[in-house]
């Protein structure tokens, strides 16, 4: 039975950067999750929020921190840091994150051809974040035969003013579909493939001839060139340096649907990361519940090829991702339950599965519903909140209750910042119980 | 039933019906290592959950056996390696591997095993042959005719991996210890435990065996090593599941009663206590009171050493290792879900540095990577993995499942070990340095004999 100082639940990005800064402090950490994470979904940079009227994502930030019962009423002030160590930890393992949290929000082209706002972005995204002079062109760039990236289509809706949500769009915009080595006829052929192809230094120098030949075509004086997010897996950095070497506009990647290859770049980066600092992973059962002592969780536990997996655990990280990571199901009767210690979960009241609209304007209320905590990000009860119902617990990320990451896009911002209050506030609660000799560790309690 | 606890349990129905589960988000796709260097597997969504609706036979007569299990329409499951990658990946809980598993089965099922398979299932017939005709066996795997003759007329590679026999067989080096299929004249389970050893260690790999026992009666165990056949896993994997089933019910006859008499039950081979553990009850569906009782029985024995470990039962005056030792954890291990317990016993010995290489496969996957027309593909698998511990610059490495290690000792150069043998090493390295350490034949070296913390 392995110990851990800290067991951290779930493998996306609130439980990966908590793990990694916890491992930084010196615990043991061991991370277990059920499967892989929103990081395989998402588009790789780090959404702070998105509100109406607000330039910049600490403008967005600032007015989320005011609405009663948002998780950034306790992490918002974490966010600066958080982002910047984020940074670095990122750059350690060869990923560029760039742009920050004053910087302006802007429309930047998505893969249906339509925009969305952001301004932190992995390096490869980053020359879309530049305003859009009149004298530019926009070349869409894209494989043929890729059924994730249709130029034609995308170009077709961009042409239109309407799409740029009020921001300046470029005076000319063109599609182009090119003929890359080996993929025409390939079966299944999805982002990843071509990723992988263009890490190959060979294919990547044919592709970019190909795609430069093609491009130059097009491109009269000014622009930038939009490709999809295939720019290499393990060696992007080397293929985005080949891509601005060798194509005669600016290239920008534009994320694809899932799965989606900037977003493994953040997981591979970050599991490094942890691995690099000692961590220990384990990818692929649920943990089911626990065993704990007043109001401390001693053990995991979840099932394994035969006996149960039981975790001895010195304190627990959720980071189970809310009802779309697992962290949260719901029950016939209508109720949610809290999945691993099946803590009480705060839901709009009503009855909130049946709306007349399921894309209301506000977003569906469930997507709120999530597990209070106070300022140190242990779990309270929603009409208790003074008593945390274990001392030696921190929620972070997705499972907090009060955001609507999909309306508000701060799911990102939430999952850093409240990474790191938690491995702040754990950490001293782990060297105390640690002591220099690791007592936790060497302390006799028994498993079975 | 919700749809968790219909993916959650383990028979083969709700392997089947976990397909329903799947959000065709494409996770697995990104992580199978086959479909990552060959374009004859589409990957684990298109051949698992997807083609899962065209073999509906095993979902509406469930429980009834091989016989409900309608022949997959996508012959390219015969790709998958079975490493399970993909199932440990899926955000929903699908159990992809599983199902490509019982699918392949299916395939294979009323036809006349290819001659290959059939060989690569037989291990303990291979074995016996190979270590009675030790030197021509051995000489004969080397022999760039013979391996020609059996790439070109049996379609085992001639370049895969083949281990060399070691005569005698382990089971003849047991000298005083018990090794009868009854109870009777036993050590009691206190102070006893039931070692199986698999056919790797006991034809091509005794000394991974001797290790087992040196470990574990330094840490005062006896070792029981009962009768036992292949515990049926390569006629699993090569689809022959009425052959494994006759393997599986000779081995349960005898293990179970140990195991309800309270013994637990340790194995050197990952995937051997693996298929104890689970296949014999997932795969073949035995799924009565012998497997149960033998399931939970049976310990890997890293985790097994761990778990004294926790209950501050272990040996821990490990001498120093000084290395650096890059460390491959099998796919087969990660499908325990036990996560990594070689690492955390390795932290335990002063001067040795492991580390995870952190790579999904191999590429062997069992008897795959032997496969004429799967080696190159193996290869592509495991290039990442012994790229990675060539740069290391390593001569030794460490890995629990004997498969792998053959695969990667021939791809690397290096020598690849059994955590157990860096363990006995790290003992024999504090009976060296320390003055008054008690010589390696006494039982114990705690001062106080103490019981398994469970079983
Ligand atoms: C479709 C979708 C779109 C989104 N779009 C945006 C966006 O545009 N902008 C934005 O900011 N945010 C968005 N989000 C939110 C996104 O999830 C967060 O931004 C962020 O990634 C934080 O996730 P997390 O780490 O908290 O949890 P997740 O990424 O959801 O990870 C949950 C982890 O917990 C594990 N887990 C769950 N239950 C258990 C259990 N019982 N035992 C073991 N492991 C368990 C899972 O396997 C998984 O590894 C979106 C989410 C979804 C689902
Ligand atoms: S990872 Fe699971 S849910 Fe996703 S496509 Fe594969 S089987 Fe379906
Ligand atoms: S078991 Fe392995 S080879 Fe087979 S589909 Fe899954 S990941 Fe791919
Ligand atoms: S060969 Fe090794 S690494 Fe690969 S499938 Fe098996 S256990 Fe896995």
């Amino acid at each position: 039975m392995p110990r851990a100082d800290v067991a951290v639940v779930g493998v996306g990005l609130a439980g990966l950067t908590s793990a990694i800064a916890l491992a930084e402090g010196g615990a043991r950490v061991h991370v277990v999750a059920t499967g892989f994470a929103t990081t395989h979904w998402a588009a790789g940079g780090f959404d702070a929020g998105v509100v109406r009227g607000a330039a910049t994502p600490q403008a967005a930030v600032d007015r989320l921190a005011r609405k009663i019962g948002h998780p950034y009423r306790l992490v918002a002030a974490a966010l600066p840091a958080a982002l910047e160590w984020v940074r670095g930890i990122l750059a350690e393992e060869g990923l560029t994150i760039v742009g920050g949290l004053s910087d302006p929000l802007r429309a930047i082209p998505t893969a249906l051809g339509s925009t969305r706002i952001a301004a932190v972005l992995p390096d490869g995204m980053a020359a879309a974040l530049a305003p859009w002079e009149p004298g530019e062109t926009l070349v869409v760039c894209g494989p043929a035969g890729f059924r994730d990236f249709w130029p034609h289509a995308i170009v077709a809706s961009l042409r239109r003013p309407g799409s740029w949500r009020g921001q300046p769009m470029p005076g000319r915009v063109e599609p182009v579909t090119v003929d890359l080595p080996g993929l025409a006829g390939r079966h299944n052929l999805s982002g990843l493939d071509i990723a992988r192809a263009f890490d190959d230094p060979v294919w990547r120098d044919q592709a970019l001839d190909t795609m430069a030949r093609a491009v130059e075509r097009l491109a009269g004086g000014d622009g930038r060139v939009a490709l999809p997010a295939v720019l290499g897996l393990d060696d992007h950095a080397a293929v985005l340096e080949a891509a601005r070497r060798r194509l005669p506009l600016l290239p920008f990647e534009v994320a694809l649907a899932p799965p989606s290859v900037p977003g493994l770049r953040l997981y591979r980066a970050l599991r490094a990361a942890l691995l690099r600092r000692r961590g220990r992973l384990q990818i692929g059962e649920p943990v089911r519940g626990a065993v704990g002592e007043g109001h401390r969780v001693e053990r995991l536990v979840g099932p394994a090829a035969a006996r149960e997996f039981v975790l001895t655990v010195g304190a627990v990280v959720l980071a189970t991702g809310g009802i779309a990571g697992g962290g949260i199901v719901g029950l016939d009767d209508g109720s949610l339950r809290e999945t691993v210690l099946g803590l009480p979960v705060d839901a709009p009241l009503g009855d909130p599965w049946l709306l007349p609209d399921a894309f209301d304007p506000p977003g569906h209320p469930l997507e709120t519903a999530g597990i209070r905590t106070d300022a140190d990000l242990r779990p309270v009860a929603p009409r208790n909140v003074r008593e945390p119902l274990a001392e030696n617990v921190r929620i972070v990320g997705s499972l907090l209750a009060g955001q609507r990451y999909l309306r508000e896009r701060c799911g990102d911002g939430v999952a850093i910042a409240s990474a790191l209050v938690a491995s702040r506030s754990l950490g001293a609660h782990v060297a105390a119980l640690a002591g220099p000799e690791h007592r936790l560790l060497a302390s006799g309690s028994r498993a079975r | 039933m919700t749809i968790a606890e219909v993916v959650g349990a383990a028979s083969a129905e709700a392997i089947g019906l976990s397909a329903d589960a799947c959000l065709k988000c494409n996770v697995c796709n990104t992580v199978c290592p086959v479909a990552r260097v060959t374009d004859l597997f589409p990957g684990p969504k298109y051949v698992g959950p997807q083609a899962q609706r065209f073999r509906l036979g095993a979902l509406l007569s469930p429980g009834t056996g091989e016989d409900s299990v309608v022949e997959s329409p996508d012959k390219t499951v015969d790709y998958c390696s079975g490493c399970g990658v993909c199932s440990t990946a899926c955000p929903a809980g699908v159990k992809i591997a599983e199902m490509n598993n019982r699918a392949r089965g299916a395939n294979r099922s009323g036809h006349v095993p290819r001659l290959r398979d059939w060989l690569l299932g037989q291990t303990d017939l291979t074995g016996w042959a190979g270590v009675l005709t030790a030197p021509i066996a051995n000489w004969s795997l080397h022999n760039r005719l013979f391996r020609w003759l059996i790439d070109r007329f049996i379609g085992i590679d001639r370049r895969a991996p083949l281990p060399a026999f070691k005569a005698p067989p382990f089971r003849w080096r047991l000298g005083k210890r018990h090794r009868s299929a009854q109870l009777a004249g036993a050590p009691p389970p206190e102070r006893a435990v039931v070692y199986f050893h698999g056919c790797a260690a006991n034809y091509y790999e005794p000394h991974v065996a001797a290790a087992a026992l040196e470990v574990l009666e330094r840490n005062g165990y006896e070792v029981i090593v009962p009768p036992q056949v292949c515990c049926g896993l390569p006629l699993i994997s090569n689809g022959l599941y009425g052959a494994a089933r006759g393997r599986a019910r000779r081995n349960l006859e005898v293990l179970a009663r140990y195991a309800r008499a309270g013994y637990r039950i340790v194995g050197t081979s990952t995937s051997c206590t693996h298929t104890l553990k689970s296949e014999y009850r997932e795969m073949l569906d035995l799924d009565d009171a012998d497997a149960r009782a033998v399931a939970d029985a049976t310990w890997d024995i890293c985790e097994f050493l761990l778990d004294l470990h926790d209950g501050d039962n272990l040996d821990t005056a490990f001498g120093t290792v000084a290395a650096t030792l890059p460390y491959h954890a099998p796919c087969q291990l990660r499908s325990h879900g036990i996560g990594l317990p070689a690492l955390d016993l390795f932290a335990l010995v002063p001067g040795l540095e492991a580390i995870d290489t952190d790579h999904d496969c191999c590429g062997i996957a069992g008897t795959y990577g032997l496969k004429k027309e799967k080696y190159d593909i193996a290869m592509a698998v495991g290039e990442p993995l012994f790229r990675k511990i060539r740069s290391m610059g390593a001569t030794e490495a460490a890995c629990d499942s004997e498969t792998c290690r053959w695969q990667i000792a021939a791809a690397t150069g290096a020598r690849l070990r059994h955590p157990v043998e860096i363990l006995a090493d790290a003992y024999r390295a504090a009976d060296v340095a320390g003055p008054k350490s008690p010589a390696r034949t006494e039982p114990a070296a705690r001062s106080s004999p103490t019981a398994p913390a469970g079983g």
